[in-house]
């Protein structure tokens, strides 16, 4: 793998990681449980998507293909499933607000730690991004902070809480993994080291938040989740080149309008 | 300093005077209840339209596009917040009660959210006609309303309804100089959501419209479903679109189009609650309110936010 190559798989696999989660947030507006809420995940989808769609042109620069709309939503929406590098987590469908909360939580921790991995990168664009996305993330954690603050210290909610908590965990180690010839990214300084070794400082945050919450001495590292060495082998991501089960259907969503038309322009 | 009148003869003079009422006057109890109920109503639809729009929202085709829609849904519901808040403000319901009044069906919201959106085309007609058709009326309400709270309020909705729809005609227009599936798609679209989108305006105002003496509502429902009928007619067969008007002419003496007779019975069985998808509308939404319950339990020892 060509240093470019290293560096375009680090950056797809950001950038499809923001959009799916963007896409996932689409999916709670207008039923949540309180209006604050709808609007909460409306924003932050738009945020994330735009991350989403500002970490597609990059690629696209690295392609020497011209970052239009069109461009980007090509790459997007038109690949074959096998090309896309996201992680199951933000693959995951679920009908369950507090799951959706705790992954909305989790991912913003992970999230806010890998943008400070690229803040100062080799890439001048990539770095620039991150300085805009941090200070959307102080919002983001702050907002899911206030509001686990708040539904942790009532049993019912906390009991739900901890529940949705033992699903998104096993996902935890996949938003973790980095793509095949990361180290060649990192060497090259496109990011100031391996998206794995967020694993760990991520478990600690997860125990820190859940655990001052009543977790009663449960960690999050118990609940199957192996070191940063168990990577893609623990949770069959193969390094982010395969997909879990939840993704065609959701892809099919997505592309159902453009599947409608190819010739189509909306 | 909150304000009282003797009796509604005052009470009308001051209207009549260009007065505008505040939330903590001493307004007589019919006005009261005439005005939070055409707010809620607002409130309500805004919040119904927005769940009518978000079955289409995750297969928005785009990555901008989808932020586009995404921060014009945020809108429709932050309107709905504001609303609510006015609403409450006037001491008839509390926001919990009329979240709950809606979800139970003992609430009404307007006729074109009774209909199901089951094309992209349909979610383009909504924020063309629909979105067009509410701000006529908004912008009619806020001209000259007695409500100060939501002539206040309506200023901001109507500087984002706006955007909405040059939203709406932008994606309407690419559809237009699109390929001969889209623009079928959404010719189904029009004889789908514009005699609903007409409707909305509802039937003639009755001679003593209360809502108009009270200059709640400023200009009379045929005045502004004409208003809507003379813009989007000649716009649609402009795009080369069919308008479902059977009877459509140009009325050459008045130089105006006429859409010919309407059928009020669509709207009627809508405001009963008896339209093509209120049925399964006010289940999904009861069904989601019912299942996050326990996060607004949890919340409910300090501010309910509900």
């Amino acid at each position: 793998m060509s240093k470019q190559e290293a560096i375009r798989e680090f950056l797809l696999a950001f950038a499809d990681d923001e959009h799916l989660m963007g896409q996932q947030h689409t999916e709670w507006i207008g039923v949540a449980p309180f209006l604050e809420e709808d609007l909460a995940f409306s924003s932050i989808g738009q945020d994330e998507l735009g991350h989403a769609a500002m970490l597609y042109e990059l690629v696209l620069e690295l392609d020497g293909i011209e970052p239009t709309d069109t461009a980007v939503d090509t790459l997007a929406f038109g690949r074959p499933s096998h090309d896309y590098r996201c992680c199951h987590l933000v693959e995951h469908e679920t009908k369950d607000w507090a799951e959706a909360l705790v992954r909305h939580w989790v991912y913003d921790a992970f999230e806010a730690m890998r943008w400070h991995l690229v803040a100062g990168s080799s890439m001048p664009k990539l770095a620039a991004i991150a300085r805009k996305a941090l200070r959307e993330e102080v919002f983001h954690t702050r907002h899911a902070d206030a509001l686990l603050d708040r539904l942790l210290a009532a049993p019912e909610a906390r009991s739900r809480l901890l529940a949705a908590l033992d699903a998104v965990v096993p996902m935890v180690p996949g938003l973790c993994e980095g793509t095949a010839g990361e180290a060649v990214a990192v060497a090259e300084g496109a990011a100031a080291g391996p998206t794995a070794g967020l694993l760990e400082p991520l478990l600690v945050a997860i125990d820190q938040r859940f655990s001052a919450a009543g977790l009663d001495g449960r960690s999050a590292g118990s609940a199957g989740v192996g070191g940063p060495s168990a990577g893609g082998a623990a949770n069959g991501q193969r390094g982010r080149t395969s997909r879990s089960p939840d993704f065609e259907p959701l892809m099919a969503r997505m592309r159902e309008v453009l599947d409608y038309d190819s010739e189509a322009v909306w | 300093m909150p304000r009282c009148w003797t009796d509604m003869d005052a009470f009308e003079a001051f209207i009549d005077g260009g007065g505008l009422v505040e939330a903590d006057d001493g307004m007589p109890d019919a006005y009261r209840r005439a005005v939070f109920a055409f707010i809620e109503m607002h409130a309500n639809s805004e919040l119904m339209g927005a769940l009518t729009e978000r079955d289409w929202i995750p297969k928005t085709p785009g990555l901008r596009h989808k932020m586009a829609v995404l921060a014009k849904t945020q809108d429709e519901i932050g309107h709905g917040h504001l609303l609510y808040m006015i609403a409450a403000d006037l001491g008839v319901k509390t926001r919990t009660q009329m979240l709950e009044d809606l979800f139970a069906g003992r609430s009404r919201f307007h006729n074109v959210f009774h209909y199901r959106a089951v094309t992209w085309g349909d979610q383009v007609a909504i924020a063309f006609l629909v979105d067009a058709a509410a701000l006529i009326s908004q912008q009619a309400v806020f001209k000259n309303c007695s409500y100060g709270p939501y002539r206040r309020i309506l200023r901001r909705i109507i500087t984002e309804e706006g955007f909405h729809m040059r939203l709406g005609e932008d994606r309407m227009m690419r559809i237009a100089e699109g390929t001969a599936r889209q623009r079928s798609m959404f010719q189904e679209s029009l004889d789908r959501w514009f005699w609903p989108a007409l409707q909305l305006f509802g039937p003639d105002s009755v001679p003593d419209d209360e809502l108009l003496r009270w200059r709640i509502k400023s200009e009379r429902n045929e005045v502004l479903r004409d208003r809507w009928v003379q813009r989007f007619v000649p716009m649609l067969q402009s795009y080369g679109f069919t308008v479902p008007a059977p009877d459509l002419r140009w009325d050459t003496e008045a130089e105006r189009w006429d859409v010919g007779p309407i059928d009020w019975g669509p709207l009627e069985r809508t405001l009963a609650h008896g339209g093509p998808d209120s049925a399964r509308r006010i289940a999904d939404a009861a069904d989601n309110w019912s299942r996050t319950a326990w996060a607004r339990a949890a919340l409910s020892n300090g501010s309910s936010g509900a």
